[in-house]
């Protein structure tokens, strides 16, 4: 299908982009183009204007500074999957970003706009969520900071203000003793996780020091299962005790059902999942 | 699509029952609604706007009261339609009271949605309506407090 006629502008710098998007409210920033493409093929979005920031070289980077990895916007899933940094020093994110669709969106997908069109089924929160990263975001009164629980506000729902655009992921160098795995079931048509569970565990002396659960697909907002991280803390990293600890994984939450999955299923499957999350994570302690 | 759910809600059941089938207080909760207007008894005509992610909708519908038994149960039925899609569904809703400043609002519900927006968005739609259900209490619930 053909889009409703709309504006295009490609500007090369971030405060270039800022303007526009002040100058005009019914614009929408357009990054890869994976979900909102098609809605504009479909003409169920019809933006008056597309600000398409790839062309802005300051979002295309990933560095590391200190203790922390920054991941420009624009960075696509492919490049944050076969990065060498990444790999070495956050190697859930990258496990998270070879999970995600498939080689065509992959190829043309970028971490920011992924986590901007907050989709609940998304796969980057899981791994967010359990890593504690960032969102930093640029807009006409300056930069600010979110923690991405915090950015992520409800299903396709974020805490980006009219005018502000995501400049940048910040994940933290991972210690090399934790374990990580990112596990999914996803829906084959659309590559979109029914279920998916990204995991960080780190144990010393036989005893869990560190358990980071984030869980996406299962509810209208991805989540920490708290419940079975406080589990397993101090607990001997065995197959029963992370049994235990995944039958918690949605406790109290209010799973969604559609077509592929009811909820009762859904929340078995985040048990399962996590429970085998946990299990590969563990083959990864130092 | 099957809705059914409960909410607690920070008012006595006499002042949740008034509020709740007050076409004023209804227009100003509905999430996107900018105001009902009456078409008949217990009827009212309304105009919503919602937003969700890039895709913005704009819908004209109709809401009924049925089966009134104050300030214990009603019904409600709707029906909407937009170039997006159409809505079209009822539910009964069961006020219980829960102490002297507290209800309990149960309701349960079907809702047929068609269109565009059901046949490439059904992957969303079952969160879209729990969110649309959740934005509505919390506003609703703000103002009973203010009124109170």
């Amino acid at each position: 299908m053909i889009p409703s006629s709309f504006d295009y502008a490609a500007p090369e710098t971030i405060s270039e982009a800022l303007k526009l998007l002040a100058a005009n409210p019914d614009s929408k920033v357009l990054a890869g183009g994976q979900s909102l493409i098609p809605l504009l093929k479909l003409r169920l979005a019809a933006p008056g204007q597309l600000i398409d920031l790839g062309r802005v070289p300051d979002l295309h980077f990933i560095a590391e500074t200190g203790q922390v990895i920054r991941i420009g916007a624009m960075t696509t899933h492919y490049q944050i999957e076969t990065s060498e940094l990444l790999r070495e020093k956050c190697p859930l994110l990258a496990k998270t970003a070879a999970n995600i669709g498939d080689v065509q969106v992959r190829n043309r997908g970028t971490i920011g706009g992924s986590v901007a069109h907050a989709d609940p089924a998304a796969d980057y929160p899981a791994a967010l969520l359990a890593l504690g990263a960032k969102v930093k975001i640029v807009g006409a009164k300056g930069e600010r900071e979110l923690g991405i629980e915090d950015f992520l506000v409800e299903a396709l729902t974020t805490a980006l203000e009219p005018g502000e655009i995501i400049s940048e992921i910040q994940v933290p160098v991972e210690d090399k003793s934790v374990g990580t795995a990112y596990r999914t079931l996803v829906q084959p048509a659309s590559g979109f996780a029914i279920v998916g569970v990204g995991v960080r565990l780190a144990a010393k002396g036989g005893k869990i020091t560190l358990a980071r659960i984030g869980v996406t697909g299962v509810a209208s907002k991805p989540f920490r299962a708290s419940k079975a991280e406080s589990a397993l803390e101090g607990k001997a990293p065995t197959a029963e005790n992370f049994a235990a600890a995944a039958a918690l994984a949605a406790d109290g939450v209010d799973a969604l059902s559609d077509l592929h999955a009811s909820a009762e299923y859904r929340s078995h499957l985040a048990v399962v999942e996590t429970r085998r999350a946990l299990a590969e994570a563990a083959q990864g302690l130092a | 699509m099957k809705i059914q759910g409960q909410q607690t809600l920070p008012a006595s059941r006499d002042r949740v029952w008034k509020a709740l089938l007050d076409p004023e207080v209804l227009g100003r909760t509905l999430p996107g609604c900018d105001g009902l207007e009456a078409a008949g008894p217990d009827e009212y005509k309304m105009h919503m706007k919602l937003a969700i992610a890039s895709v913005q909708g704009v819908f004209d519908g109709r809401v009924k009261i049925e089966d009134q038994n104050p300030p214990e149960s009603y019904k409600l039925s709707v029906e909407g339609r937009g170039k997006v899609g159409f809505v079209k569904g009822g539910g009964a809703f069961r006020l219980e009271p829960a102490g002297d400043s507290e209800t309990l609002v149960h309701y349960e519900g079907d809702v047929s949605v068609g269109g565009l927006i059901a046949g490439v968005g059904q992957r969303l739609l079952d969160m879209t309506s729990k969110m649309m259900i959740k934005r509505f209490f919390s506003a609703f619930s703000s103002e009973l407090e203010k009124s109170a």
